[in-house]
């Protein structure tokens, strides 16, 4: 019986908000979304982040945790217009530390406009 | 050269944004992986709640496949925001170990507005609920026939404050499966007279305070004037988790987390139950 809905937050909406300008503008950007995670991450699937040409983004995939990958990624298909999958896996020790965040998460990344 | 902006794209995304701001919500299907099927990675289809479709993911088949997926996406429960789906031939599946090799990717997507929660009463219980609400995303209505109690000052955080008879009041109100409407006045009566104007009305949860005994006379006395008993059926009372609530905070706690469980499909068991053995 319950249809309750999940939570977008504002920052969804102002992101569809500039994506919409940019396209009437043509000025490129490029989308990354969570396409699906396994064990703990710190967004979950349909978490997106949107990139501008200049590098700067709103929106966030996980803060810390795997967003530089994606981000560097996000960059090479704004240059050259292919849409990538990305595979972050969080759950690699780096420099003896547990990363705080243990799971993999797979992020499409695709160039709108 | 990538090439040009398909022109549903911008329709699509135009779709969305009317969705996230309020509009009816729509499912956008994104080919992730091409696979054996060959289709473009990228290519977008947006569907309606009604099945129709704008855009393509590049075959006839996907689309009328992936068009059912996105159908029953509008009504799953639990409500499931992003999936990726694996596509062989007309076989569609969400489960990685059921795909076949080299399966067509596509991920799917619902676009909605913010969930929203109508609060019945704005005593103490109604304020907790509404601070709590506040910190989980809902917008929220807050509805009290007392003005020294349903004010700005006292719900500076609630989107809406209706001062009126709770009658009136909730049958202004759209009540969708994004609202949640929660009956916490000041006495049963008029939590009794709210649920004759909450029940039925298509609000994907309504919850009502009250001890187990007082809340099945409300719902006898509702079966009585012959509400469908389904709609009753379906109505949280006594309202909430079973965590040993005591304060007015407390119980917005339960209330809100028993509201979280239903939205995403959890099972209000202690985490802890499920600790891997040996585990430090």
């Amino acid at each position: 019986m319950i249809g309750l809905l999940t939570l977008e937050s504002p920052m969804s909406l102002d992101l569809y908000r500039e994506l919409r300008a940019s396209l009437a503008t043509g000025e490129p950007r490029v989308l990354a979304t969570v396409a699906d995670t396994r064990g703990s991450t710190p967004r979950k699937a349909g978490a997106q982040m949107l990139l501008r040409p200049d590098g700067t983004f709103s929106g966030t995939i996980g803060g810390g945790c795997g967003e530089a990958e994606v981000w560097q990624e996000a960059m090479e298909t704004m240059a050259d217009g292919q849409p990538r999958t990305v595979l972050v896996d969080l759950t690699e020790p780096v420099d003896g530390d547990d990363k705080i965040c243990g799971g993999v998460m797979r992020v499409f990344v695709e160039r709108i406009g | 050269m990538p090439d040009a902006v398909p022109s549903s794209t911008a329709a699509i995304v135009e779709a969305i944004e009317a969705a996230l701001a309020g509009g009816p919500p729509v499912v956008v299907a994104t080919v992730v992986t091409g696979g054996a099927g060959d289709l473009p990675a990228g290519a977008k289809m947006l569907v309606r709640d009604d099945g129709r479709t704008l855009g393509s993911l590049g075959s006839t088949e996907a689309d009328e496949t992936i068009r059912e997926v996105a159908v029953a996406a509008f009504t799953a429960v639990p409500r499931i925001v992003t999936a990726t789906w694996r596509l062989d031939g007309r076989a569609a599946t969400d489960r990685p170990s059921q795909a076949a090799e080299g399966a067509t990717e596509v991920m799917v997507q619902l676009f909605e507005a913010p969930a929203r929660l109508v609060i019945v009463g704005a005593g103490h219980v109604g304020l907790a609920l509404a601070k709590i609400a506040e910190l989980l995303g809902y917008e929220t209505t807050v509805v009290d026939d007392r003005p020294e109690f349903a004010n700005r000052e006292r719900f500076p955080m609630a989107q809406q404050v209706i001062v009126d008879a709770v009658g009136p009041a909730l049958d202004a109100l759209t009540l969708d499966a994004s609202t949640g409407v929660v009956l916490v006045s000041r006495g049963h009566r008029v939590d009794e007279e709210a649920l004759r104007h909450a029940v039925g009305r298509g609000a994907g949860y309504v919850g009502m305070i009250g001890s187990r005994r007082r809340t099945r006379t409300v719902l006898d006395h509702l079966a009585a004037e012959g509400f469908p008993a389904e709609a009753l059926e379906a109505v949280s009372t006594p309202v909430g988790l079973d965590i040993g609530a005591e304060t007015p905070e407390e119980i917005a706690v339960s209330i809100l987390a028993e509201i979280t469980m239903l939205r995403r499909g959890g099972t209000g068991m202690r985490m802890s139950r499920n600790r891997t053995s040996g585990a430090g």
